[in-house]
């Protein structure tokens, strides 16, 4: 952008902060319609078993309006794979389902009704490891399967590769091959699943409002589920108090409160508790990965083999897609010459997970980064330049088809490797707590992912008599600040104040379509959107302060609330648009665009430029350790990601933190624990998320690369902070430690063990 | 969660309450920041909670000096004893403890009595108080004080000594010897986090030293260890007479065994018995360092 910008870039304040901070802020926990109802679900007791359910007793209770179970619905199956029944019948598969739900008229009712609910269990032996669960005579697990696959608990299997595995097997002085194992972590959202459900039976219509973060995706799925009409269905989303991906599927509990709201013509309102959050909320996935990998005698990456076993759980959420994402990485992040990728999703009978910030990217990462410490180490290279030998560059096309039009991967990692070499002086070490240092990178894409018919997002751009502007976006807000970056955009294009800005972004029935906030993708389609509405508006504009100017040039520019020619005439924007109304010949200043990215959907065989951009980051992260108890310090996190672009450097900061933290916790400490399908640490107390005393020293370095397909050359970021956490914190580790680490958290107990194998291997050395 | 709520204003009025629900089942709240994650999960019918946080009586929110002990109140918050100047001075294995207790919103409500009457075997503020060889002031409804040693205090996990007609009323602790010129005096506290945290396993001593470096007193205790805080006899018996800055090697793990063997940890959730020996081994050691 040769122009200078004077909004973009600057630290503009989230719009909404002071209301969210205040207590203003309507979620959809303060939703109250008159006359409504409280809906609470009925979940088995155990994991695997039969069930012949009787809610008669429960129906006497007073104030109780309605039961359903399995046999008062007519429903279909939802999921990615419309595998998963929305009430369960006679057979429970997993702890979360869901075998009843109450309208009552309060919540203390409701939950009292639960208790009455006669549920008479066959308790059967589930199927809780992946490995039992593909050998041969056991039991289907899910009975609505599509079984295509030549095992009946395979869910879903991918297969990719490129190059010539076996030739660069053959290249390589060195091959290292590790088994590592991830674990289920929670979203753990700041506001617990909420839906208010409200059906009109004089028109048969649906109002929902809902936390989805893909509304128009959500509207289709639940008018499949209902058996409805989709445009009978109203989507409204209130202020959604955290996503991170765990708003990407719909879950059973929200057609459950539509039926219950279909069934009683009042509204109907379900909110979890903290302990049902952790229950029924998605996961991210937890899988296996086997990565054999190799090196050739300069220093230069050869191959990549990897099997991937993934615990699907009893029914299948986009979760299972992960690898759609994971084999990006492995492909295509750093250079490689041959990759071949097998990845399974087996049923169980877990929890299923479903998509989480980084979307299976973290899991890869970790394996990656670590093997290439690995690797680095058979052949004595240096960990950092054996990464900057293999470094993504601007111009790539990668085996798997990614074009890296721009590519800030090398800067990134001399960035981080300078910052923390400087710190590394510093260091000292002693008998019990030791230092030690880690790099890792990451791809993730940078502009949308095409994985539906279109990566689209629509526009409606008005400004009223007023001057005052509406964006009308298909985009939505979860947090991240999309709001406020799209008010940036129009502010700095058409000389408008930011207070003057209005974005309308909730309403399904109001809002152009668009697929929905995932991907790191917002900012990227729905900015280039706005970018393609303002320049339509502008046509306009420019056409009436000629006419009013009386002036040739059609090339004005917007600043203060004023549009001015080349000659310097100037006239105010808002009487320009009175003038367009209130004139001949009766316009609006009103325009639509829809964005679609050049990106391409990917073949059969998953190669095609999938992303419009792709943002590249590296961490370099020195921790130390504490070796009589095992935990881990994180000191300095050092992290430089090519954004393409900073649109606002407050928020930007704020995503690289918060994706951080997660990613530290994704390290150290969050892990949900289960023993035989159930879950043992529903709670704060025991899931340990990480507190505010925990927050290491976070060093942000932005790379701005300038993509020409960005708005203003800016890239996704949202999703890239956490990535390489968990990877460099772990190489870290082992660098202090001289251990190994194949598993995550890294807990203080896993390091004890660790150090206690060492020990003993050298005495039996 | 329902329940009645009986707020008495001073001990009169306290003693009257617990005589007149003899028969009835009550539970005392002080901060609450335990009793109500209980009556969440399950609350027995027709219980009373006997608020304590009504009670203007100073003597229960007090810290005092006597010329042998410092007596706390059981009322004291766990921020107070993390602000109170004398705690910091003479048991800094209090003030650690204490600092280290949940989060800063917590330790505003937290109570002395609070942690100490839940009985926790993980329970921070009891394994300070026992490592400093406190004992405990209990009254009855008849407002009759009592004194029980504080090992005796506790008979099991989430069990006190307490009757029904009995309430903690301050904890007693010795003052540290004349001879005494300096502390080693610290709380170890082990879990993954740095705050809202319950210990894995927690170590606390409290050293007196005179000026010629040699232990002239010791008080050593563990937590989450075993069903009850346990206070380390033998390991404190081994220090006293022994120069601080002098231990060898061998006999830096003969004490660490020494406290070890109190030991009797349980696998769970947080952690396997196996790491719980094997840290509070470590951080045994590591006081002698």
């Amino acid at each position: 952008m040769s122009k200078k910008l004077k909004i973009i870039g600057t630290p503009v304040p989230k719009h909404d902060a002071k209301m969210r901070t205040t207590g203003e802020a309507i979620y959809g926990h303060d939703i109250k319609l008159p006359n409504m109802l409280y809906g609470a679900i009925l979940r088995t007791q155990h994991p695997h078993a039969e069930f012949i359910i009787d809610v008669s007793e429960a129906k006497k209770l007073p104030g109780v309006v309605c039961i359903i179970t399995a046999d008062d619905v007519d429903t279909n199956h939802i999921g990615y794979k419309r595998d998963h029944p929305i009430l369960k019948k006679n057979e429970a598969n997993c702890t979360r389902d869901e075998i009843a739900a109450v309208a009552a008229e309060t919540k203390e009712i409701a939950q009292e009704a639960l208790k009455l609910i006669k549920v008479k269990y066959k308790v059967k032996k589930g199927l809780y490891n992946p490995h039992d669960a593909l050998k041969k005579n056991v039991p289907q697990i899910n009975k609505f399967s599509s079984g295509k696959f030549e095992n009946k608990n395979i869910a879903e299997k991918f297969f990719y590769e490129h190059g010539n595995l076996e030739q660069e097997k053959k290249n390589s002085v060195a091959i290292v091959k590790r088994k590592f194992t991830l674990p289920r972590m929670t979203h753990a959202c700041m506001a617990t699943s909420n839906i208010t459900a409200h059906y009109t039976k004089t028109n048969g219509k649906l109002l929902l409002y809902s936390s989805t973060q893909v509304p128009f995706l959500y509207q289709r799925d639940m008018a499949h589920a209902l058996k409805m009409n989709p445009s009978d269905i109203r989507i409204i989303q209130p202020i959604i108090g955290g996503g991170f991906g765990s708003k990407l599927d719909m879950h059973p509990f929200e057609p459950i409160c539509a039926l219950l709201s279909i069934k009683t013509g009042k509204p109907v309102q379900i909110l979890y508790s903290r302990e049902e959050e952790f229950i029924a909320s998605p996961t991210r996935q937890p899988m296996e990965i086997e990565l054999t990998a190799g090196v050739d005698k300069n220093g230069n990456f050869t191959f990549r083999e990897i099997e991937i076993i993934k615990d699907n759980g009893a029914y299948t959420s986009w979760g299972a897609t992960t690898p759609f994402v994971i084999m990006q990485a492995f492909s295509s992040l750093y250079k490689i010459k041959a990759c071949r990728f097998n990845a399974l999703a087996v049923y169980t009978n877990n929890v299923f997970a479903g998509s989480f910030r980084g979307y299976g990217n973290p899991q890869a990462t970790f394996a990656l980064e670590r093997v290439i410490d690995l690797l680095a180490d058979e052949i004595g290279m240096d960990k950092a330049e054996i990464r900057l030998r293999n470094a993504n560059t601007k111009g790539e096309i990668t085996g798997q088809g990614l074009h890296y039009d721009t590519c800030g991967h090398k800067e990134c990692l001399q960035t981080v490797i300078k910052k923390l070499k400087v710190e590394k002086k510093k260091v000292e070490k002693n008998n019990r707590f030791k230092r030690g240092i880690g790099y890792a990178s990451m791809l993730h894409v940078g502009g949308g992912a095409k994985i539906y018919r279109s990566d689209g997002c629509g526009t409606t751009l008005k400004i009223d008599p007023y001057g005052f502007c509406t964006i009308i976006t298909g985009s939505n807000e979860i947090g991240q600040g999309s709001e406020t970056v799209l008010a940036m955009i129009a502010a700095e294009e058409l000389g408008i104040e930011l207070s003057k800005i209005k974005v309308i972004n909730t309403d399904t029935d109001v809002k152009p379509w668009d697929v929905g906030v995932h991907a790191s993708r917002t900012s990227f389609v729905a900015g280039n959107s706005l970018l393609g509405a303002i320049n339509i508006l502008k046509e306009k504009l420019n056409n009436k302060a000629a006419k009013l100017l009386n002036e040739k040039t059609k090339s004005f520019t917007y600043e203060n609330g004023n549009i001015i020619s080349p000659s310097n005439q100037q006239i105010a924007l808002d009487k320009v648009v009175r003038e367009m109304h209130f004139t001949e010949p009766n316009e609006l200043a009103i325009a639509s665009y829809f964005y679609e990215p050049s990106s391409k959907f990917q073949d059969k065989d998953f190669k095609g430029n999938v992303s419009g951009t792709y943002a590249f980051a590296s961490q370099s992260i020195s921790v130390e350790v504490d070796t009589y108890t095992g935990n881990v310090q994180v000191l300095d996190i050092h992290v430089a990601q090519d954004v393409g672009k900073v649109l606002n450097p407050l928020l930007l900061d704020g995503q690289i933190h918060g994706g951080i933290l997660q990613g530290v916790g994704y390290a150290l400490t969050e892990e949900l624990i289960f023993k035989d399908g159930e879950l043992l640490n529903p709670n704060f107390h025991n899931y340990k998320m990480l507190t505010a005393a925990d927050v290491p020293n976070i060093h942000f370095y932005p790379v701005e690369t300038n993509d020409k397909q960005g708005p203003y050359g800016a890239k996704g970021v949202g999703e890239a902070p956490l990535i390489p956490t968990a990877a460099a914190i772990a190489n870290a580790v082992c660098n202090a430690l001289d251990i190994e680490i194949v598993e995550l958290p890294i807990t203080p107990e896993r390091v004890l063990k660790a150090i206690a194998e060492k020990k003993n291997n050298k005495k039996n050395k | 969660m329902e329940f009645e709520i009986e707020s008495p204003k001073n001990i009169t009025e306290l003693c009257k309450t617990i005589k007149s629900y003899r028969s009835k089942s009550f539970r005392f709240g002080a901060g609450y920041t335990d009793l109500l994650m209980e009556l969440k999960k399950h609350t027995p019918r027709n219980l009373t909670v006997i608020n304590l946080a009504q009670l203007k009586d100073v003597s229960f929110s007090s810290i005092r000096s006597t010329t042998k002990n410092i007596q706390i109140g059981a009322m004291i918050t766990a921020s107070k004893l993390v602000t109170d100047t004398r705690i910091e001075q003479l048991f800094p294995v209090l003030q650690q403890a204490a600092h280290n207790l949940a989060s800063t919103q917590i330790r505003q409500v937290a109570t002395l009595g609070g942690n100490m009457c839940t009985a926790s075997p993980s329970g921070d503020l009891i394994c300070a108080a026992m490592a400093l060889q406190a004992s405990c002031e209990i009254m009855n409804d008849d407002k009759k004080i009592h004194n029980l040693s504080i090992q005796d205090f506790f008979i099991g996990v989430r069990k006190t000594a307490l009757k029904k007609n009995e309430f903690l009323f301050a904890i007693n602790i010795p003052r540290n010897k004349k001879r005494t010129a300096t502390l080693h005096s610290g709380f170890i506290k082990i879990g993954t986090r740095k705050s809202m945290e319950c210990s894995v396993v927690s170590l606390a001593f409290h050293l007196q030293i005179d000026k010629t470096g040699k232990i002239i007193d010791a008080g050593i205790a563990i937590g989450a260890s075993a069903p009850t805080v346990k206070f380390a006899q033998s390991a404190c018996q081994f220090l006293i007479g022994k120069k601080i800055n002098s231990f060898s090697e061998k006999e830096k793990e003969e004490f660490a065994n020494k406290v070890l063997s109190y030991a009797s940890p349980i696998s769970d959730i947080r952690a396997t018995a196996w790491y719980r020996k094997e840290v509070l081994f470590n951080i045994s050691k590591g006081v002698l360092e």
